[in-house]
C-alpha cells in the first residue's frame, strides 16, 4: 500500500468535471427539446409524407340511357385473381421477391387448368412500381374457374378474388358508333391531389363515352395505404369516399336506331335520324359497326388488328366523319337560292337531256329531257339541266350563302368527340388549293349537289331538318338537355318559297324517285340522290335518301347514304321508309294493290 | 460476517445502483420494442438476452463492488490490460468479420473490455508513489493507450478508439499529468478535427475541379466511410436515400415522437423498417425511445444519466486516495461520452460512429463492461471512505 499516495488529487477538478457533464446533459435537453417539441409538426409530416400513398379509387361510372329508359351501356362485376405480393415476400434482392411470384403464377395456372396470362415482365414491373396494389394475374374469369380457385384457395395465401366493375353494352353493336368504347388507363389526378398508385380506370375512349366521360366518371375517391420502408402494405384506411358518375340520358331511340342499323346492314353507308323541331338526335348510325363489349376487359392487339385493318373500316363513324357529294338531295338548297333571289316559281326551263355551257356538258338521268319544267316538278323529277340552268342564272354566292347559313362546311357543333365539316368550297379555296380560277361551271356542279361539294351525312341530315321545320337550324345533340332547343341560325325564308320546295319534296315521295319511302298513314317528303364519285379510279355511285315526315307538323328528319347502291330511289328509299315505320308505325295495308307495291323500273330509276 | 455485509450494504452508494438498475429496465423494455418487428425468432428474442446480461452483470456488479477496488486495480488492472491487449492481437487473427468489420473473438468484442482495462490501468500508474508527473508519464500513457487504440482504430472502430480520447484527457487532466502537454494536445486536436472538417467542407463547396477535390478529401487520411459520415454530418440533406439515410430516419424518428410520445409498442419508424432493424436495437436505440415515449421520455433517460454521473462523481469527490478518483473519473468520462455522442448523432448533431448508449443499448459485451465498470465505482463507494469512518 505504501507505494501509492493518498490523494494527490485536487478536488475543484472533479467538481469542474461534474459542471462540465451537466453542462453537457442540459446541451442535449435542448436539442431534443427543438427536435420533439418545436420542430415536432415538420418532421411528422415528413414521416406521413414518406411513408404513405394515396391510391386513387374511381366511383361506380354512369350509365347511359335511350329517350325511352333502356340501358345502352351498363356495368358489370367481373371477377378477377388477384395477388397480394406481401404475403409472397421473400428476403433480401426484389428479384426472389419477382420469382416467387412467378412460381406461384405457373403453380396456380396448373391448378386452375387456365393457361397464365401475366409474363414474367408483368410481374417484376408490378413489384418493381405499383407492390401495394393487387396485381390482376387473371381478369374476368368465369364461374367454373371461380369455383375451382375456391377449392385451392387454401394452398395460395397471396392470392384473393378481386371484383372490379366492367363496362357492358347490353345492346351489343347497336349504336356503337354514337356510344364509342371505354380502355383502362392511367387516371387524371384531382386537382391538389396526388396520385401514388392506381389501377387503371375506365376512361372513355369514344363516342359519348368520351364525349361525357367526365360526367360518367364522378369524383374519384382516395385510399391511404401505409407502406414501409421497402414498400410493402402495412394498412390501410380510407381517405375521401369517391362520387359515383351521373347517368347520361341520350336522346337517342333505340327502336330507331335499331330499324336504321338492320337497314344498313350488309352495305358501307350511314344515316341520321333527327328531330326538326329541336335537334335532338334519334338515330346515328354508319356501317359496318363494331361490337364495344370486344373491347372489354381490354383490347386485344387481335382484336384491334382485325377491325384496324377491314377495309370496311368498321371503327369508322361514317355518319359524321364521312364526305360524301350529296348528289340530288342538294338540290332544294339551289332552289330557295334562287327563289329568295327573285326567280319566279313559274320560271321554266326546256330540258333536252343534257345542260351544255360551253364546251362542258353535264347529262339529265332522263336522256330523252324533260321537256319544259318549272321548279315544283323539276324537283320532283329531279332534273339536272333545270338545277344547272338555275345556279348558272343566280351564281354561286346565293347558294354558298344558304348552305352555309344552314351548316355545311363546318362542323355542325353535335357532342360527339370528333366531327367532320364536309367541304363547301369558295373561289379563295379553289384558288388556293388547285391552282384553279372558279368557272361556272363548278357552280353547275354545286347547283345539282356534285363537284367539290362534300357533306356528313349528319349535314343533310340537319339540312333535310332544315327545310322541315321551315327553317331553324338547331344544333344537333345527342343528350338529352333541359330548356329550349339550341338555335344556331335562321333562315328567314319567305313562306312561299319554303312552301314550294316542300310540296316539291312532298311530290318525290308521292309521284317521284322517292316513292318507295311512302309509309301507310303518314305522309312524307323526300329527296332522293346519286352521287357518282371516283374512287381510286373506280367509278362508284353515292346513293341518298333524305326525308321527312310527317308532311305538315314534321318530328323526323333522315338522311341515309349507302356506298356503292345502285340509285338512291331503289337502294335507300326502302331503308328511310323502315326507318319511317319504325318512328310512326304503318297502318294496316288496304286490299288494294297500290301502284307502289312494285314499283316499274324506269319510274324510279335516276336521281 | 452479518455485519460486515450490513456495513458494506450501507456505503453503498444508493442513486448509483438506482440509476443503473432504471436504464437497465428502460433499456430491456426498448429493445424488446425494437426487435419485436423482427421475423427471425432469435432476434425477437433479443430483449431477453439483453435482459440475461442484465442479470449476469448483477453478479459480476455485486462481486466487485463486494472486493476492494484497490485490490482489483492495483493487483489485476495490468493483467486486465494484458489479456485485453492480447485478445485485441488474436482479433484481426482468428475474430470473425461482421458488417465489414472484425470486432468479433469468441461472440465478445475484446475492444469493450479493452476501455475498461485502460482506465484501469491509467488509475494504477498515476495513483503509484513514484509516480512521475512530466513528460515521461505523458509519453507513457501514450504508449500504454495507444497500441489498444490502434488495434482498434484497425478493426476498424473508430468510434471505440475516439472514445478513449476524453476519456484518457479527463485521467490526465485530474492527475496533473503534463498540464502544458495535454492542452497543447487538445488545442491541436481540436485544429485537427477542424481542418478535417474544413478540408471536407471545401471540398464540397467550393467550384474546384474534380480531381482537386478528391485530393482534398485524401488529404484527411480517412477512410471513405468516414469521410461520408462527416459530409452527411456537415450536408445532412446531401444524399437522403444513400449515407444519409439513418441520419434522417433518426431525426424523423425523434421528432415525430413529440412532446408525450406515439405510445410504447407503436414507434412507426422501426415497425415500417424506415430505421434499419439493424440498427434500432443498438446505435439507435434512442430514436426507438424518443419516439415512443416523447420528449418526456428523452428528459427521464437524461435525468437518469445525470444522476448516474452525478453520484459516480460524488463518490470520486468523497474517496480518499487517488486509485479510486482517477478510476472513477474515467469511467463517469467514458459514459458520459458514449451517452453524449450516441444522443447527439440520433439528432443528427455528431456524425455517425457506432457507439452505443450505455445500459439501454444492446451489445452484451459492452453491458457486461459498464456494469463490471460501474461494479467497481460501487467498490470505491465502500472502501473509498474507509479512513474517514475509521475515525
Amino acid at each position: 500500500m505504501e507505494s501509492y499516495g493518498q490523494k494527490l488529487t485536487d478536488s475543484w477538478r472533479i467538481a469542474l468535471f461534474a459542471l462540465l457533464f451537466t453542462a453537457g446533459i442540459v446541451f442535449l435537453a435542448v436539442a431534443l427539446h427543438r427536435v420533439q417539441v418545436e420542430r415536432f409538426s415538420v418532421l411528422s409530416r415528413d414521416q406521413l409524407r414518406q411513408s404513405v400513398r394515396r391510391v386513387q379509387v374511381p366511383g361506380p361510372r354512369g350509365r347511359i340511357f335511350d329517350r325511352n329508359g333502356v340501358c345502352l351501356a351498363d356495368n358489370r362485376a367481373s371477377y378477377c385473381i388477384a395477388y397480394y405480393v406481401e404475403e409472397l415476400r421473400k428476403r433480401g434482392r426484389w428479384i426472389n421477391t419477382i420469382r416467387a411470384v412467378d412460381a406461384d403464377v405457373d403453380r396456380l395456372a396448373a391448378e386452375l387448368g387456365i393457361p397464365r396470362q401475366l409474363s414474367f415482365a408483368a410481374i417484376s414491373n408490378h413489384v418493381l412500381q405499383s407492390l401495394p396494389m393487387p396485381l390482376l394475374a387473371w381478369r374476368d374469369v368465369d364461374q367454373e374457374t371461380l369455383a375451382r380457385w375456391a377449392e385451392t384457395v387454401e394452398s395460395f395465401p397471396g392470392v384473393d378474388v378481386y371484383v372490379q366493375p366492367e363496362r357492358t353494352y347490353p345492346q351489343g353493336a347497336f349504336a356503337a358508333h354514337v356510344l364509342g368504347y371505354v380502355g383502362r388507363d392511367r387516371p387524371l389526378p384531382l386537382p391538389g391531389q396526388k396520385i401514388h398508385f392506381y389501377l387503371p380506370e375506365m376512361i372513355g375512349k369514344q363516342g359519348v363515352e368520351r364525349q361525357y366521360n367526365q360526367v360518367l366518371t364522378g369524383t374519384s375517391g382516395g385510399r391511404l395505404i401505409r407502406v414501409d420502408a421497402r414498400g410493402y402494405k402495412h394498412a390501410v384506411w380510407e381517405g375521401e369516399p369517391s362520387v359515383a358518375g351521373a347517368d347520361v340520358h341520350l336522346t337517342l331511340d333505340i327502336k330507331v336506331q335499331r330499324a336504321l342499323e338492320k337497314a344498313l346492314r350488309g352495305w358501307r353507308g350511314a344515316g341520321v335520324v333527327l328531330d326538326p323541331r329541336n335537334g335532338e338526335v334519334l338515330a346515328l348510325a354508319s356501317a359496318p359497326a363494331f361490337d364495344p363489349n370486344e373491347f372489354v376487359p381490354i383490347m386485344t392487339p387481335g382484336v384491334w388488328k382485325r377491325l384496324n385493318d377491314d377495309p370496311a373500316l368498321p371503327l369508322f363513324n361514317r355518319a359524321v366523319l364521312g364526305r360524301y357529294a350529296p348528289g340530288s338531295t342538294f338540290k332544294p338548297v339551289t332552289a330557295i337560292a334562287a327563289l329568295r333571289r327573285g326567280i319566279s316559281a313559274e320560271m321554266t326551263h326546256a330540258c333536252d337531256g343534257v345542260f351544255r355551257l360551253g364546251t362542258m356538258r353535264l347529262r339529265c338521268w332522263n336522256t330523252y329531257g324533260h321537256g319544259e319544267i318549272a321548279m315544283r316538278k323539276a324537283i320532283e323529277q329531279s332534273c339536272n339541266a333545270f338545277f344547272c340552268h338555275l345556279g348558272h342564272s343566280i351564281g354561286y354566292d346565293p347558294i354558298y350563302e344558304e348552305a352555309h347559313r344552314i351548316g355545311l362546311g363546318t362542323p355542325t357543333g353535335i357532342d360527339l368527340p370528333s366531327e367532320g365539316g364536309g367541304l363547301l368550297p369558295t373561289g379563295a379555296w379553289k384558288e388556293k388549293q388547285m391552282r384553279d380560277a372558279w368557272r361556272p361551271g363548278d357552280t353547275c356542279q354545286i347547283s345539282i349537289g356534285q363537284g367539290l361539294l362534300l357533306t356528313t351525312p349528319l349535314q343533310m341530315a340537319l339540312l333535310t331538318s332544315v327545310f322541315a321545320n321551315g327553317g331553324t337550324v338547331y344544333r344537333p345533340h345527342l343528350v338529352r338537355r333541359a330548356g329550349l332547343p339550341e338555335a344556331r341560325n335562321t333562315m328567314a325564308w319567305p313562306p312561299e318559297a319554303i312552301a314550294l320546295v316542300r310540296g316539291g319534296m312532298h311530290d318525290v315521295a308521292e309521284l317521284g324517285t322517292g316513292r318507295r319511302v311512302r309509309v301507310r298513314g303518314t305522309a312524307v317528303a323526300a329527296k332522293t340522290g346519286t352521287a357518282e364519285v371516283d374512287v381510286g379510279g373506280v367509278r362508284r355511285k353515292n346513293t341518298w335518301v333524305t326525308a321527312f315526315a310527317p308532311f305538315e307538323q314534321p318530328t323526323a328528319a333522315v338522311a341515309i347514304v349507302v356506298e356503292n347502291g345502285e340509285s338512291g330511289g331503289l337502294t335507300v328509299a326502302p331503308m328511310v321508309h323502315d326507318v319511317l315505320v319504325s318512328v310512326f308505325g304503318e297502318a294496316p295495308p288496304e286490299n288494294e294493290p297500290t301502284a307502289d307495291a312494285v314499283a316499274p323500273g324506269p319510274e324510279v330509276r335516276g336521281d | 460476517m452479518l455485519k460486515t455485509v450490513l456495513d458494506r450494504f450501507q456505503r453503498l452508494n444508493p442513486l448509483l445502483f438506482a440509476c443503473m438498475a432504471g436504464l437497465i429496465v428502460i433499456g430491456v423494455a426498448f429493445v424488446y420494442s425494437a426487435c419485436s418487428v423482427r421475423e427471425d425468432p432469435e432476434l425477437r428474442m433479443l430483449y431477453m438476452r439483453h435482459a440475461e446480461v442484465g442479470v449476469a452483470g448483477l453478479a459480476a456488479y455485486l462481486l466487485l463492488a463486494w472486493v476492494d477496488y484497490r485490490t482489483v486495480i492495483r493487483r489485476w488492472g495490468w493483467l486486465v490490460y494484458l489479456a485485453c491487449l492480447v485478445l485485441l492481437i488474436l482479433v484481426p487473427l482468428i475474430g470473425e468479420a461482421r458488417m465489414g468489420a472484425r470486432r468479433w473473438l469468441f461472440g465478445i468484442q475484446p475492444s469493450e473490455p479493452a476501455k475498461l482495462a485502460v482506465v484501469m490501468l491509467l488509475a494504477w500508474l498515476y495513483s503509484r508513489r513514484d509516480a512521475k508527473r512530466g513528460t515521461v508519464m505523458f509519453l507513457l500513457t501514450l504508449v500504454a493507450v495507444g497500441v489498444p487504440a490502434a488495434l482498434i482504430l484497425a478493426q476498424p472502430d473508430l468510434g471505440t478508439a475516439m472514445v478513449l480520447v476524453p476519456t484518457v484527457f479527463a485521467m490526465l487532466f485530474t492527475a496533473r499529468v503534463a498540464p502544458r502537454i495535454v492542452w497543447s494536445c487538445v488545442l491541436a486536436g481540436a485544429a485537427g478535427a477542424a481542418l478535417i472538417l474544413g478540408l471536407i467542407y471545401t471540398a464540397e463547396k467550393s467550384n474546384l475541379p474534380r480531381e482537386r477535390r478528391e485530393q482534398m478529401i485524401a488529404m484527411t487520411q480517412l477512410k471513405p466511410h468516414q469521410v461520408r459520415r462527416l459530409q452527411v454530418f456537415l450536408f445532412p440533406d446531401k444524399d437522403l436515400h444513400g449515407s444519409g439515410y439513418n441520419r434522417r430516419q433518426s431525426e424523423i424518428a425523434v421528432g415525430s415522437g413529440g412532446a408525450w410520445g406515439k405510445g410504447y409498442l407503436k414507434g412507426e419508424q422501426y415497425m415500417l423498417g424506415y430505421l434499419p432493424p439493424s440498427v434500432s436495437s443498438n446505435d439507435f436505440i434512442f430514436a426507438v425511445l424518443a419516439e415512443e415515449a416523447g420528449f418526456a421520455g428523452s428528459l427521464t433517460v437524461l435525468l437518469l444519466f445525470l444522476g448516474l454521473l452525478g453520484s459516480g462523481l460524488w463518490v470520486a469527490f468523497r474517496c480518499q486516495n487517488d486509485t479510486g478518483r482517477l478510476f472513477c473519473v474515467g469511467i463517469i468520462t467514458l459514459t458520459f461520452s458514449h451517452m453524449f455522442i450516441n444522443i447527439a448523432m440520433t439528432i443528427g448533431m455528431m456524425p455517425i460512429t457506432g457507439l452505443p448508449l450505455p445500459f439501454i443499448s444492446y451489445g452484451r459485451t459492452f453491458m457486461l463492461t459498464m456494469m463490471a465498470a460501474f461494479g467497481i465505482v460501487q467498490s470505491v463507494s465502500i472502501y473509498g471512505r474507509e479512513s474517514e469512518t475509521r475515525f
